[in-house]
């Protein structure tokens, strides 16, 4: 019988790993149907040949229209840990594009993904925390992360996963407390954050302090923050990392808000590192320390002490940035105020 | 499989076959005959024969001979064995080049350096289409790369901003409340000062006003008691109570003793009076000057009321008594104001006395 292969030595840029891709339109389809097909090899090749296809977006929007989805769902539970990581790698790269993203909306992908949360392959968890971290750019991927809820998990595996997972899970957290931050306060969250902030790696602390910011934009949030955390984040501000000290210059903004807050930033003595932070020029945390100051001289002790320091912030107005300059003359303003 | 044309077994045991293949017609129609007859016997053999059951309905039974086909199993082929070997190989010389005689005509070609085509020329278009693929391919990554870290960057400054604005907004409305408090505060202290302040000058006004409704509230209320006699002088009192009281039985006795008298003294005129009336009877002359006498009586009573208010005709007044008690009897209303004029009479004789 003749095959359509003519010799015995295959071509030399073929991938034995992969499936062949059929031509045109009917490459997908008939991936689909290889991915259902019973025998484990054919199921791995179709997706390794759908890991390389998938950074195309037409190729995605093409998939969601198929249904690749559902399979995708049903392989996540398969036994083998190589299917599980491809397909946790196919939903990640979709889940870098838009239509991606709205696909696996749509077809609730982020509660199938909850389960593999235990997964005891390394690789698996961390292309699904990947997956999580990008669906939680998106708003309503977060507001769908907040449904499944998946935030309490979220922060127990903060104590017991490595590093690399830690930051995507701290990622994940932050874009999701934006729009609320009740589940995650009711689960300890703030205890568990201040351990991170001073975690010897220099990201996790930046997370760390980013995800109190977000914690801190809700008034709830805020009374936690202000009784426990708020001494921890001034001894940040004096870190090496700029990126940690923009973050933790960030969450006590928002910490300061309140008066308790205010208080236990003075107690700690946060103006001196504040005002450092507002007379380098190219700080990034420039505008939260002009904000935060703001914020702490509304208090009389605060405004004491900042009156002698206005001509910081007379600098500040020559900063290019339209926001700065005008969060310096509220700074000036407001230190200036008098009751009468 | 058994052919007729192909001889199996043994060839001389065979049967030799006619040699002529055209039969006689003769034969032919001695053959056909003993076929009839054979057909005719059977037939009734088999009418005589029990037959077989009737075949089912839709079938038919039919006789089948095998004899045709039919072969000895037990036929042997007489066989022969027999053993070859070849020779042990020999090494083969090696076929010699096979030269076909030359035919034809030689002609010779051959291609200079530089004729048929520039390498370095032609090779350019495709260089260029190679190198410039691989370069675009490399700008196309590089550029989204600095594109995501273009968004990345552009994200972040917006988060920055959006903090900060989120930050302002939510210090405002701290502001905002504190201050509402504050007001909220000051606002409540000042109501509740006017409050005081009016309930001072309502009690001032009241406490005024009561001040100076009661003032004479005491000398009135002392007036009405003495009025009502609460405040009594007790000498006053002890006489009115007791000494006067004392002092009317005492009259009253008095009185009643001079009643007494007075009537003993009516009946003891009386009693004179009709004696001397049966005395006298036997001259009813005194009777007209007594009837006139009775009759001015009324009239004199007046006069003698103004005359004994005199104190001085003291004698007069007894004679006219004495008329009177003539009459007493009769006149009973006359006598309780007699008796007052004589009361009179009587204390002024007491008093006299």
């Amino acid at each position: 019988m003749a095959h359509a292969r003519i010799s015995a030595n295959l071509p030399p840029n073929i991938d034995p790993t992969k499936a062949p891709i059929a031509f045109g339109r009917r490459g997908l389809p008939k991936l689909n149907e290889e991915l259902q097909s019973p025998e484990l090899l054919t199921q791995q090749r179709a997706l390794m040949a759908l890991c390389d296809l998938v950074h195309d977006p037409e190729k995605v929007y093409q998939m969601v229209e198929i249904g690749f989805l559902d399979n995708l769902k049903t392989l996540l539970r398969h036994h083998d840990s190589t299917i599980r990581q491809k397909t946790t790698e196919v939903l990640y790269i979709m889940a870098m594009h838009s239509v991606g993203r709205q696909g696996l909306i749509q077809n609730g992908v982020i509660s199938a993904l909850a389960e593999l949360l235990d997964d005891p392959v390394d690789i698996c968890r961390k292309n699904t925390h990947q997956t999580f971290e990008m669906m939680a750019k998106l708003p309503e991927g977060a507001v769908d992360i907040l449904r499944a809820g998946l935030i309490p998990f979220l922060v127990l595996k903060l104590k017991t996963e490595p590093d690399e997972i830690q930051e995507l899970i701290l990622d994940t957290l932050s874009n999701c407390l934006r729009v609320e931050a009740s589940e995650a306060l009711a689960n300890d969250a703030v205890t568990i954050l201040k351990e991170k902030l001073t975690h010897p790696s220099v990201a996790i602390r930046s997370k760390a302090a980013w995800v109190l910011l977000e914690i801190g934009t809700h008034p709830e949030g805020k009374n936690t923050i202000c009784e426990e955390v708020t001494p921890v984040l001034v001894s940040l501000l004096e870190d090496a990392d700029p990126e940690v000290q923009a973050s933790a210059t960030g969450a006590l903004m928002f910490a300061t808000v309140k008066p308790q807050g205010r208080f236990s930033a003075l107690g700690a003595g946060a103006i001196p590192p504040l005002l450092k932070l507002v007379a380098e020029e190219t700080s990034k945390a420039r505008l939260s320390a002009i904000k935060t100051l703001t914020m702490l001289a509304e208090v009389p002790e605060g405004r004491r002490t900042l009156l002698g320091h206005t001509d910081t912030f007379q600098q500040c107005l020559n900063d290019p940035s339209e926001a700065v300059k005008r969060a310096a003359q509220i700074a000036i303003r407001v230190i200036q105020w008098k009751p009468f | 499989m058994y052919d007729r044309r192909v001889v199996r077994g043994n060839t001389y045991a065979l049967q030799v076959i006619p040699a002529c293949t055209h039969p006689d017609p003769l034969e032919i129609q001695r053959q056909r005959e003993t076929r009839r007859r054979a057909l005719a016997r059977k037939r009734t053999k088999e009418q005589e024969q029990s037959r077989t059951p009737e075949p089912v309905e839709g079938r038919e039974h039919v006789c089948v001979q095998t004899e045709l086909y039919l072969e000895e199993i037990s036929d042997w082929v007489i066989g022969i064995d027999t053993e070859c070997q070849t020779d042990a190989f020999l090494d083969r010389p090696p076929t010699p080049l096979f030269i076909p005689a030359k035919t034809g005509k030689d002609v010779a070609t051959q291609i200079e350096e530089g004729e048929l085509f520039d390498f370095d020329i032609e090779v350019k278009p495709i260089l260029e289409v190679l190198v410039g693929k691989t370069v675009e391919q490399a700008l196309l990554e590089v550029m989204e790369e600095e594109e995501l870290a273009r968004l990345w960057a552009h994200q972040c400054a917006y988060a920055e901003l959006r903090n900060a604005e989120l930050a302002e907004v939510q210090r405002l409305e701290e502001q905002d409340r504190r201050y509402r408090e504050e007001k909220e505060r000051r606002k409540r202290q000042h109501k509740e000062l006017l409050q005081k302040q009016k309930e001072t000058t309502e009690k001032i006004a009241a406490r005024a006003f009561a001040k100076r409704y009661l003032a004479d509230l005491i000398p009135s209320v002392f007036n009405n008691l003495h009025e009502s006699g609460f405040f009594y002088d007790p000498i006053e009192r002890d006489i009115e109570t007791e000494f006067l009281p004392w002092l009317m039985t005492e009259v009253e006795e008095t009185l009643e003793r001079k009643v007494l008298g007075r009537t003993m003294l009516d009946s003891l005129i009386r009693t004179v009076v009709e004696k001397r009336l049966d005395a006298f009877s036997s001259q009813p002359s005194f009777d007209q000057t007594e009837e006139p006498a009775e009759e001015p009586k009324p009239t004199d009573i007046e006069p003698q009321v103004a005359i004994e208010t005199d104190a001085d005709d003291q004698p007069v007044t007894e004679e006219k008594e004495t008329e009177k008690l003539v009459a007493e009897a009769q006149r009973p209303r006359r006598i309780s104001f007699m008796l007052h004029d004589s009361d009179q009479a009587e204390t002024e004789d007491l008093e006299t006395e």
